[in-house]
């Protein structure tokens, strides 16, 4: 019986074609205990019902606080925040893009051709690449000040182990018969990097770069809670004060915000794909 | 030597014409991306800040205060000796509690989001939800969430819920849930349409028709999607307990604190190690799902 005929018939008659009672008593035991796991994360995490019932009745709360939304009067400095945020995500995305461009090329594997050289490079980027921007953030408050020039360092050391892994992976996907024909034409190095491998690199560089952009615009938002500059420190003081009609409207404005550059850099991308 | 051939001569026109707009549009691209990049930095205020006058110096002071100074002598001695082991890592029965309770939010986060990802696909998948205001309405929804930074929901969460774990865990709910629900939707559009109608035909109603029909063809794919959820999410978590949301980040909040930049590296490596091992656990077991799936 081929698969297909099988899906059919079990479609059409499941009581007769139901895996054998020992495979569905070994799920229902796997299924139990899976079960049982969760519930006792939940128990050791002490997420109480009771703290759930009363959290939930304080948020319906601020959530009912939050309507209308109100500048506070305070609309001039909010938006210069959110000028703030922008400046820190663009600036972060463009230092990490410039960063990651020559580690990429170092990770490809069509570069350095030694799989020893280049597992350890990848390795190492690996270890770095899970940590959040908020995580390098922290430190770097306390070392160089309040400010957002710290939010910036922050976005793009998280950014450029991920970046130049995807810098290489592009580089390795390059399509090499056109290296080969600028170069069989005669081409210096420099020539052959500028007609045959950039007009394939660049456009997906630049396209990776504008998704990167999107993500540090959101991760941007947050950085002010450790007081690394932007929205999110006058976000984090107005949560404070229970200020949530302000709240709302900051978070609303900054939502419209991200909403506008994805759609931009989606466009963007669409262009260059 | 001029060559008079009109067609040459329109191509070369042609030609010329293309090149001006291209060129145009590649200056007018950088003149607009330099002009942001420049107010980018000036605003960041990346070159102007003062982080201390000599900026040089007070990065080897910040490497300095993170280097544990440990003593290859002494790297297995007590707590008590600097430059042990156990004196850099002094807390780790601590850190390590910690940083299980992150992976235990990421864990159930992950759990619960994929289940109510689960509820919501069946709502806005074309192919399943014939009725379009519902379909509608969850979409917005679940774009809303993905739009709201994870940190910001946080933030208010964990004024609502206080301090501590479960308002960590709410919030990588409902992001996974953002998250999730819009990948599964997608799949659950591509399923093959003929179990369906088989289903149909027998006179199925929809539950049954879920089930049977779509639960077999979609199973593992949902399941490789949560895996990677799951990778994002211990990230987040960790994340997340800078905030106030219970975990390890707590402990790193704790370290800035005191300012104990060495402590701070250690924690951090705890974090790197356990992203790393989850990643190749995800990983592995991603690839036999895809491969079961092929089989």
């Amino acid at each position: 019986m081929t698969r297909q005929a099988y899906d059919q018939a079990m479609a059409i008659a499941p009581a007769a074609l139901r895996a054998p009672w020992t495979r569905r008593a070994r799920d229902a035991v796997l299924l139990l205990l899976a079960l049982a796991a969760l519930v006792g994360m939940a128990i050791d995490l002490q997420l109480a019902p009771g703290a759930l019932m009363t959290g939930f009745g304080k948020l319906g709360r601020f959530l009912g606080e939050m309507f209308p939304p109100s500048s506070g009067g305070q609309s001039v400095r909010i938006l210069k925040a959110l000028a703030e945020t922008f400046a820190m995500a663009f600036a972060g995305t463009v230092i990490a893009a410039l960063v990651a461009l020559p580690l990429g090329v170092i990770g490809a594997k069509t570069v350095v051709s030694n799989p020893a050289l280049h597992f350890v490079f990848r390795r190492f980027l690996d270890v770095f690449r899970g940590v959040p921007a908020l995580v390098w953030a922290l430190i770097l408050v306390s070392a160089f000040g309040l400010g957002p020039f710290a939010g910036v360092v922050a976005l793009a050391l998280a950014d450029i182990p991920n970046l130049a892994k995807l810098f290489s992976e592009t580089l390795e996907n390059n399509d090499p018969k056109p290296i080969e024909g600028v170069r069989s034409a005669g081409a210096s190095p420099l020539l052959v990097m500028r007609f045959g491998l950039a007009p394939q690199f660049a456009p997906a560089a630049t396209s990776q770069t504008l998704f990167f952009l999107e993500g540090n615009f959101r991760n941007a938002g947050v950085l002010g809670i450790v007081g690394a500059g932007g929205i999110g420190f006058e976000l984090d003081e107005r949560i404070r004060i229970f200020a949530f009609d302000e709240v709302a409207f900051i978070i609303l404005l900054y939502m419209i915000a991200v909403a506008c550059l994805d759609t931009l850099s989606r466009s963007l991308r669409n262009r260059l794909a | 030597m001029s060559v008079t051939n009109p067609t040459v001569e329109a191509f070369e026109r042609e030609r010329r014409r293309m090149l001006i707009r291209q060129r145009t549009q590649a200056a007018v691209g950088l003149a607009i991306f330099t002009v942001l990049l420049l107010v980018s930095f000036q605003r960041s205020q990346f070159f102007g800040s003062d982080i201390g006058g000599d900026p040089l110096g007070r990065m080897a002071d910040f490497l300095q205060r993170m280097n544990p100074g440990l003593k290859p002598e002494l790297l297995l001695e007590d707590r008590q000796t600097r430059g042990s082991l156990h004196a850099w890592f002094y807390a780790l029965p601590i850190w390590l509690r910690a940083a299980w309770q992150t992976l235990e939010m990421a864990i159930l986060a992950t759990a619960m989001g994929s289940v109510l990802a689960l509820g919501a696909s069946f709502l806005t998948a074309q192919n399943l939800m014939p009725f379009a205001p519902v379909r509608f309405v969850v979409r917005r929804i679940l774009e809303a969430i993905r739009t709201l930074p994870d940190l910001i929901m946080a933030l208010i969460l964990v004024a609502a819920f206080g301090v501590g774990p479960l308002a960590g865990v709410l919030t990588l709910t409902i992001s996974t849930l953002g998250g999730l629900g819009k990948l599964f939707a997608e799949i659950n559009e591509e399923i093959d349409p003929r179990q369906l109608e088989a289903l149909q035909a027998a006179g199925a109603g929809p539950l049954k028709k879920i089930r049977y029909g779509v639960m077999p063809q979609v199973l593992p794919n949902y399941a490789s999607y949560a895996l990677i959820r799951l990778e994002g999410n211990l990230a987040g978590a960790a994340a997340l307990g800078i905030v106030g949301a219970g975990g390890i980040g707590l402990e790193l909040q704790r370290a800035i604190t005191y300012t104990e930049f060495d402590t701070y590296l250690a924690i951090l490596l705890i974090i790197i190690a356990m992203i790393f091992l989850i990643d190749l656990f995800s990983e592995a077991v991603r690839h036999r799902l895809i491969g079961l799936e092929k089989a």
